[in-house]
Order: structure tokens, then sequence, then C-alpha cells
């Protein structure tokens, strides 16, 4: 049985806040990031009597699980996918190394034009259809989960992005099948 | 003959051009002018003339050298080492080169194995000499290519974005291939080079043991002790420096293998997505996200026009004409018919009354099975039928029929034959 202090948790609400909102809190949280890092069994066990399931990333975030997303979320969600999976794409076409592209450029709203119009047909899907929408509907979108912070010039992804390559990883001849076939 | 300490001052004073022509140039041939040109960058005050008789001491004390029918130069070989050495500028050299070294060093072993058997000391000695210098380089290679690993990683690992990723981890992968490799076989344990290591500590043992039982050539003893132990020492080292490069190098091919893993597996996916569409595709592996403030809020415009889009569609369950069987079947009314009433009425009312009779009580009396509403249903055609003859009461009374109360100006028979002659 742990024992909490609330009175030691001194940014349990601002936290709370985050997480239950689908917010990732990783290293660039400072304030945020120690508190838990410091508290972790603390948080776990409250969290999860809230019927809450903290996660922790070794890659270097927090985050709240979910089995399922709302539909709008779900959106969110496949419209971050396939911008980062275009983008991997994009970097390694511009023969740069994509995993350090991807964590080290900033992704500026001209880049974002680009994306949109080489991948005009997929973007189109998600009724993405010019950079500021890409900007607006997914990159700012980011920065609220805490997939991305925002920089001079444009947004930098942060490690919760792990989350998607892991997604990526995931797909595999069988996932590609079963889709196939309905 | 130019005097070694002239050379070395000259060297000393040029360090500066020398350096920059070697990190310049790599081995590669230049020309006359770039040698100036560098002196010129090192030395910015210098005049031109001072520099020409720089450029010239340099060429006369062979410290750059003319190639062979051609005016471009190069930097001395042996001075090109020595700027190797110190400036750690090294480039990894072949595992076959270790190969070599250690096959030669077997041979010489079983060579001082045969000088040892017939005891020809002068050559036991000069074999231990060779060994000995054979080690050392053995040694040196190490070293050698374990600082040309790290110029390797360095390199990959700089943060240069304008190197494309196929030439950051080509070396790598070359290091890898060409040395790591194939000299992690070779000092393997079951491997070529410990067997060979293994004879010749043997016979090298064997000789010791041998001059410690004569007692003659024992000056020669410690010369080999020390090169048994160099060999043996020679072998960790190597084993050890093996493991500190691939340690430096694995990380980085790990992640250039996984970096090609995910390009490739993105190009795939995408490649489906095409395909098939996004949310197809997508939908089964997306991460998903808590979002209560989601869930309570009422969504975007979007989602407003979706769900009007879907009210267009709206149609109520289709009605159900009831079946034949759900019918209650029709349950004749308990009132007798209304002719006979009639009759029965006129017949008592017929007879000389001399005071007015309630219709209700007469109904109530006659027929006392009915339910109210049925027996109501009488009374009101009874009073409508313009053949009785009735008068209704000013007083309002209140009255019980068939276990219901009414309260009402009742109608009643009219008082027949007296009243009528009274009239």
């Amino acid at each position: 049985m742990t024992h909490i202090n609330l009175d030691e948790l001194t940014h349990l609400q601002a936290i709370n806040k985050k997480l239950v909102a689908g917010y990732h809190i990783c290293e660039q949280d400072n304030v945020m990031w120690q508190e838990l890092d410091q508290h972790i069994d603390e948080y776990t066990a409250l969290f999860t009597a809230l019927g809450h399931d903290l996660k922790h990333d070794s890659r270097g975030f927090y985050y709240f699980g979910s089995d399922e997303s709302t539909p709008n979320m779900g959106k969110i969600s496949r419209a971050i996918a396939l911008t980062i999976y275009i983008l991997i794409e994009h970097y390694a076409n511009t023969g740069k190394d994509p995993m350090r592209a991807l964590f080290d450029d900033v992704s500026d709203l001209e880049l974002m034009q680009t994306l949109v119009q080489i991948n005009k047909n997929l973007f189109d899907q998600l009724e993405i259809f010019s950079g500021s929408d890409l900007r607006k509907d997914v990159y700012l979108r980011m920065v609220r989960l805490g997939l991305a912070r925002e920089v001079e010039g444009g947004f930098m992804l942060q490690a919760p992005i792990h989350r998607y390559i892991d997604a990526l990883m995931e797909v595999n001849e069988e996932t590609y099948l079963t889709e196939d076939e309905e | 003959m130019i005097p070694a300490k002239k050379l070395l001052n000259t060297i000393t004073e040029h360090w500066g051009v020398l350096a920059l022509l070697f990190k310049r140039f790599k081995m590669a041939d230049f020309s006359l002018k770039d040698v100036q040109n560098a002196i010129k960058q090192k030395q910015p005050t210098w005049s031109n003339e001072r520099i020409y008789k720089e450029t010239n001491r340099l060429l006369n004390q062979d410290i750059l050298i003319p190639l062979a029918k051609s005016s471009q130069l190069e930097i001395n070989r042996a001075i090109a080492d020595f700027a190797t050495f110190l400036l750690q500028e090294e480039h990894l050299g072949l595992a076959q080169e270790i190969s070599v070294l250690v096959d030669d060093l077997a041979r010489l072993g079983n060579r001082l194995d045969n000088a040892g058997e017939i005891e020809d000391f002068d050559d036991l000695r000069r074999y231990s000499r060779i060994m000995d210098d054979r080690v050392r380089k053995i040694m040196k290679l190490y070293t050698h290519n374990e600082n040309a690993i790290l110029n390797i990683v360095e390199q990959a690992k700089s943060n240069n974005a304008v190197q494309s990723l196929q030439k950051r981890y080509k070396a790598v992968i070359e290091a890898f291939d060409e040395y790591i490799e194939p000299m992690l076989e070779m000092v393997d344990i079951r491997g070529e080079f410990h067997a060979c290591f293994t004879l010749i500590e043997e016979q090298i043992s064997k000789q010791i043991l041998h001059i410690e039982r004569s007692g003659k050539a024992y000056n020669d003893k410690r010369m080999l002790e020390q090169l048994r132990t160099r060999i043996l020492e020679m072998h960790l080292v190597g084993r050890e420096s093996l493991r500190k490069s691939a340690d430096m190098l694995m990380p980085l091919r790990e992640e250039l293998r996984r970096n090609n893993l995910i390009t490739r597996q993105a190009a795939k996916v995408l490649g489906l997505v095409r395909k098939n569409g996004v949310d197809n595709m997508l939908s089964a592996v997306q991460p998903n996200f808590v979002s209560d403030a989601q869930r309570y809020s009422l969504g975007q415009q979007r989602h407003i026009v979706a769900y009007m889009a879907s009210l267009v569609e709206f149609e109520h369950e289709e009605y159900q004409l009831p079946d034949q069987q759900d019918v209650p079947a029709f349950v004749t009314p308990n009132i007798p018919d209304y002719n006979d009433v009639k009759t029965s009425f006129a017949k008592r009312f017929n007879k000389k009354r001399k005071k007015p009779q309630p219709l209700l009580q007469f109904l109530d009396e006659s027929y006392p099975n009915l339910d109210a509403d049925e027996m109501l249903f009488l009374y009101q055609k009874l009073v409508s039928d313009s053949d009785i003859k009735i008068i209704q009461s000013n007083e309002k009374a209140r009255v019980k029929i068939a276990g219901q109360h009414f309260s009402l100006y009742p109608f009643n028979s009219e008082p027949q034959p007296d009243l009528k002659a009274g009239k």
C-alpha cells in the first residue's frame, strides 16, 4: 500500500489536467516531468485508483493509456500518423537520416506545403488541402497533445512520436491482409 | 644526408602548413601553388619572397617531394606516416594485414623451434628478435585501427545534415565488414589465431625449458620469456581493442539498420495507404489518446454537418398493420332490444298511475344486469322517443344505477289517464 502525501504532489492538478486531455508529458515539460519522475509510485497509485492507466515510456514521456479513442480523436490520430510517415519518407527521399531529421529538424510552413503538395490525394482524404491546414489540423494538435512544441519558425517533434513509430512497425503483412479482405 | 635536427626544426616551423596540406589533400598530390597558398594562409604577414624561400626549403629538405615526371608534389611518405601518427588521422587497415603478420609469426615460430632443436643460438636470437618486431607491429596496427574506428564513429555521429545517410554510414558498414567481423572471427577462441598463438607459446616455452635444463645460452632465456609475455599481451590487447571498436560501431550499425527498417516500413505503409485509403489502413494501428474533454464537447462544425447529413436519411419505423388474430373478438353489448324495452315500458306505464314514475328506477328494476353506460343508453333512447310521454323534473336528483351515482334532472313518466283527464 503506497502512502500518498498529497502535499508532496504539488503539481497534481496541472498534471492531471494535462494527462486527461491526452497530453504527453515529456522531458521538455521540465517541472511536471520532474515531479512525475520523483513521485512516480505515488502518481501511478493515485491515477490507477481513479481508473486511469498512467504509462511511462523509457524513451522519456508519460501519458494515459487508452484502448480506444473518440471518433474525433481517432481521426486526429490518423492525421498525425499519416503526417509522420510522410515526413519519414520525405526525409529519406531527400537523403537525410530520417530518424535524426524527424526530431532535429524544424518543420516550417514551407515544408508543410511541400508535403501536402506531394501527397495531395492522401491529405485530401483527411480534408487537409494546404500547408496551413496541415499546420492547423495536425501540428497545432500535436502541440496540444505534447507530441511537438512550437519553436521559432515552426515546430519540433518530441519523444512521444515514438508511439507512432512503434505503430508503424506494427503494420505487417497480417494487418495488410485483413484490411485487404474487408 | 640532411641532418635530422635540421629537418625536425623545419617540420616544427612549418607544422601548421604540413598539417593543413595533409588534411586538405589526404595523401593526394598538390601543386607548388597550393603549398604557397597554404603558407600564405598560415603566415599572412610574410612577403612573397619569403614564401618562395620557405617553399624551396621544404623542397630541398625532401619534406615535400615532386612526383615522378610531373610538377605535382606530395608529402614525403615517412613524414606523412609520422603526421598520421601525430594527428591520429588514421585510416582503417584491413584485417588481412594483421592476419599476414600472424601467419608470418607462425612461420617464424617454426623456424625458432628448429633453431632451438639444433642449438643454433644465433638463429634463435635472430628469429626471436624478428618475432618481437612482428608482435610490436601487430600491436601498433591494433591501436591504429582502434583510432581509425573512433574517427569513423565521430564522423558518423557529427551532425552534418548535408551528408546523406548512405554516405554517413558507408564507412561504418565498411569498417564492420572489412575489419571487425573478420577480426572477431580470427580472435575467436576456436579460431586459427588462437591455435597459432597456443602453438607459438608452446614452442617458446619448450625452448625456455630446454635452455633451463641445458644451461646453455642462458642470456637468451630472458629474451624468450619477454617474447612469450609480449605475445600473450598482444592477444589480450587485440581482444580488448576489438571489443572496444565493436562497442563503438555496434550502436551506429543498429541505428542504421533500424533507420533503414523504418524508412522501408514507412514506404510500405504509405503504399498500402495509397491503395486502401487512410482510414482503412491506419485505424487498426493508430495510437489512442485519452480525451475526457472531447467526450463532452459538441464537436466541430464538420461533425455537425455530418450529423445533419445522416438526419436526411432518417426514416420512421414502418407502420405495421395489425394481423387478423390481434383484433379482439367483437362482443355484442348486453343491451336488450329497444323495442322490447319500449313495449314493457308502455305496458307498465299505460296502466293508470297517479304519480310520475322515475324512468331510471324502472330501468334499474327491469334490467338489473345492465352496466351503467348501457342503462344510460336505453334511458337516452326512451327520453328521445316521441311515442312515450315523459316529463323532466325540475329538481336535481341523485340516483344510483348499477353501482354508479349520477346527479341529473331526471325524466319521469307522465302520469297517464287521470292527469290527462285533469288537463
